[in-house]
């Protein structure tokens, strides 16, 4: 890190044209965060053009500010509808919309929001000192060390679904089945497109979130619709209670470096950092029964991971010119066009712009928290809007998003089908998340469990050939077992009840 | 204020009337709103090219009408492409090497002279890169050790096989002598990805855009061992190209511009005259050393012979990779 540059950067940053393009961009990013199917890679897409005729500096501030500020917005329909904006914002589905329905939405807007605060100012922090060696971290995860990582992702998820493990694991083979769609690229063959050149690519998970959650979700209300009238939710306060401060305030600040490392690795991203967090803040904590319930940790923790990941994806951007997700591709072409090229030269040839950038960060941050603290009041208001006309919204905006993806109606037959498929899931108690988390990861799993295989000649030792690989076949047995574990102590320490507590702190 | 109100609309109205009038009078093409399809998502190649050219045709007043920049992503091109070819002439598509090799490699019925040839607009160069602390230090070593053992050396790749990253390599390899359906490719999913991955020693050399790791070579990060191009590429004048190292091999990773099919000769001799104007602009010019691209104006006629001759290298190319249908 050098202090002139950085600055120099604190300088440009705070330059009023510059913290006018943080808050615009704060702000666009929350709302298309908060709407299903559009998201940041979208909204930064729309912007191209506009960014043309803007300095670079601003139009990177002004990019990156849309990335996490849709992050915040994300758990916003989590938390009200159940309906995720993005494959982030999944985890706060968990315990967040289970606390609107306890009437505690303002609660749960108010400390994810703080949540995602904390944690990006981690991550910024993080950045300032450590890009250099996280990028060169980043270099030792090879396709064994990826498809690990993605096998830890979806031990978790199986590993959530305790007491309808059959289901979970069901969802998550069909999660896989769909993501095997598309152009094998190792062999250039295509797998299951009956013909559509169209599904080529394979099926946007996005397409599968919208309809799943959103669509499904109000198909399943529309069922129940008499049933809901009577119990009238109640929103109770806008800020949270000094109880749900005390249990989240650990969870968030062991998250925001986890989410943040996890986002520095390309292609990793915040639906990986949100899950893992989640997980491993239920399987540690005391009260990992009240996890699904509307605990507010588990609202807290998987937050404060994703908007941190958010942060550390931006350094394989700029150190090395290499995009570690959609949005961030999306911004690499924007950039380019504009003459600036990240990349090795970036820190040394345009300094003052890399920390301009990194200062943006932070301040975008400071003004995420107050604009997504000051939405609370309005925003708990869609609870109290009647089902007749939030719901045609809901399924508006649900095909507006698809239609933004790739511009083609068919994805209009596919989110239906999508719907059909989660009111079905619903009806029948199946866990949705491992469905759309095993979509997500498992094409990158797939083929990062081929290349591995194939660059070792067929031998399976490249899984345990380095120490990142081991380390992530640990992490990975652990998380299948340690609830396995914890029963069996559970019990035992139910015959001798004299010295409960030790167990748990010991773990 | 309301005369002041009902003269404006009335100026207004003239304004309008003698717009429309000033269309009409032209007459002929283009008479409506211009679209040029990008056959990708947003971010990419093919949408910048799009973005670009929509830009500088406007800013420079070289076209009158609106242009409209319209994303169609999948199928390598084909969704655009197909898209393309139900619409009148207003509507143009980016292209590239994969309106040839996707017929080629049988993943679409869509043939190159489906549709009308308008122009090539520029080219990148492709590069063969290793680690920065690779044994090999020069091309005709890495193909020497490639031919003694061509199943030993991994090379990477993005995103998939039978595009210009992949086929360079090919050719090169099989001037060179040696099989390229024997070559050991890792199939990443992107340019980047490709780079990560030679960065982090995972794989032996790469074979990519020169834009990719040009950067990269310049910061001691990799060696590119050679580029594709005809002379020494600009700012890595001491990185060989093909011909240097011995590799009777020039090869362009081109955009251009095609029509729906049957536009008329008026239509194509309108493109020609606008486009030949614009490549010479400052802006245009602006834009393709931004990119790293280089200029590689033909103009219509000039790409139908070109596309014809590229047809026929990828044929081969295709061939010799062992990936023909």
């Amino acid at each position: 890190m050098d202090g002139g540059s950085f600055i120099n950067g604190l300088m440009i940053a705070i330059e009023p044209i510059n913290i006018l393009w943080i808050i615009v961009g704060g702000f666009l990013g929350t709302i298309v965060g908060m709407l299903p199917g559009l998201g940041p890679a979208t909204a930064v897409a729309v912007l191209i053009p506009i960014t043309f005729s803007m300095n670079p500096v601003s139009a990177i501030i002004l990019m990156a500010a849309i990335y996490y500020g849709a992050m915040y917005g994300g758990s916003r329909s989590s938390i009200l509808l159940n309906t995720p904006g993005d494959g982030s914002a999944i985890a706060a589905t968990f315990d967040g919309y289970p606390m609107a329905k306890k009437g505690q939405a303002g609660e749960a807007l108010a400390i994810s929001a703080v949540a995602s605060f904390i944690g990006g100012l981690i991550a910024v922090v993080g950045f300032i000192f450590l890009a250099e060696p996280l990028a060169n971290f980043a270099l030792e995860f090879g396709p064994a060390e990826y498809f690990l990582l993605m096998l830890l992702t979806l031990s978790a998820i199986v590993a959530l679904s305790i007491g309808k493990m059959v289901k979970g694991f069901l969802a998550m083979m069909i999660g896989l089945t769909l993501s095997t769609v598309g152009i094998d690229t190792q062999t250039g063959v295509y797998r299951f497109t009956m013909g559509l050149p169209h599904l080529s690519e394979g099926i946007d998970f996005l397409i599968v979130i919208i309809g799943v959650y959103a669509i499904g979700e109000v198909l399943y209300n529309f069922l129940n619709i008499d049933q809901q009238k009577k119990d009238k939710k109640k929103v109770g306060k806008v800020w949270f209670t000094k109880d749900q401060w005390k249990r989240s305030k650990w969870p968030i600040l062991r998250s925001g470096p986890l989410g943040f490392l996890i986002g520095v690795l390309p292609g990793a991203g915040g639906s990986i950092a949100s899950m893992i967090s989640y997980t491993s803040e239920k399987q540690i904590s005391k009260r990992s029964e009240e996890f699904g319930d509307g605990a507010a940790e588990g609202l807290a923790a998987p937050e404060s991971a994703n908007n941190a990941a958010s942060v550390g994806a931006m350094i394989p951007l700029l150190t090395m010119g290499i995009p570690g997700s959609g949005t961030t591709a999306v911004m690499l072409g924007a950039l380019i066009m504009l003459g600036l090229r990240p990349g090795p030269l970036l820190f040394e040839q345009q300094p003052e712009t890399a920390w301009a950038l990194v200062n943006s960060m932070f301040l975008g941050n400071i003004a995420l928290v107050i604009i997504n603290i000051l939405l609370v009041g309005l925003l708990v208001k869609i609870l109290d809007t009647p089902a007749k006309v939030l719901y045609p919204i809901i399924v508006l905006l649900a095909f507006i998003g698809t239609y933004t993806l790739s511009y083609s109606t068919m994805d209009f037959f596919l989110l239906l089908i999508f719907g059909l498929f989660g009111l079905m899931m619903k009806i029948m108690d199946i866990p949705i998340a491992p469905l759309v988390l095993a979509l997500i990861v498992g094409t990158d799993m797939e083929q990062n469990f081929r290349m591995a295989v194939l660059s070792s000649n067929g031998s399976l030792g490249i899984f345990f050939s380095s120490g990142v690989s081991i380390a992530l076949v640990i992490l990975t047995l652990l998380s299948l077992f340690y609830p396995l574990i914890i029963k069996l102590v559970k019990k035992k320490s139910q015959k001798n009840t004299d010295q409960p507590e030790q167990v748990y702190k010991s773990s | 204020m309301r005369k002041i109100g009902f003269v404006s609309i009335l100026i207004l109205i003239m304004l309008l009337a003698a717009c429309s009038s000033n269309a009409s009078g032209s007459k002929g093409y283009p008479d409506k709103n211009l679209e040029i399809v990008a056959p990708a998502s947003p971010g990419g190649g093919w949408d910048l090219t799009a973005r670009s050219l929509e830009k500088v045709l406007t800013d420079e007043n070289l076209v009158e009408q609106n242009i409209n920049v319209v994303n169609k992503p999948g199928g390598g091109g084909e969704v655009g492409w197909k898209y393309l070819k139900s619409k009148d002439a207003h509507t143009l598509a980016v292209n590239s090497s994969l309106v040839l090799t996707n017929n080629l490699l049988g993943q679409s019925d869509l043939t190159y002279n489906e549709f009308t040839p308008i122009a090539t607009l520029a080219t990148e160069w492709q590069a063969l890169a290793v680690p920065a602390d690779s044994k090999y230090s020069t091309a005709t070593e890495f193909l020497e050790a490639t031919k003694e053992n061509p199943d030993s050396m991994k090379i990477g790749v993005g995103p998939g096989l039978g595009n210009d990253d992949h086929l360079s390599l090919v050719q090169a390899a099989s001037e060179f002598g040696i099989n390229p359906s024997e070559l050991n490719f890792l199939v990443y999913e992107g340019g980047g990805d490709v780079v990560t991955a030679l960065l982090g020693g995972h794989v032996d050399a790469v074979t990519t855009s020169l834009s990719e790791v040009k950067d990269q070579h310049l910061a001691g990060k990799l060696k590119i061992l050679a580029v594709s191009s005809d002379k020494p590429v600009e700012g890595i004048e001491d990185v060989p190209t093909w011909q240097d190292e011995g590799v009777d091999m020039v090869f362009p990773h081109w955009r251009g511009l095609m029509g729906p099919p049957d536009m008329t000769e008026e239509e194509i001799a309108y493109w020609d005259e606008k486009i030949s104007k614009m490549v010479e602009t400052e802006q245009w010019k602006k834009v393709l050393d931004n990119n790293d691209w280089e200029s590689f104006y033909k103009n219509s006629e000039e790409t139908e012979a070109f596309l014809k001759e590229q047809n026929d290298l990828y044929q081969k190319l295709v061939k010799d990779s062992g990936m023909m249908k």
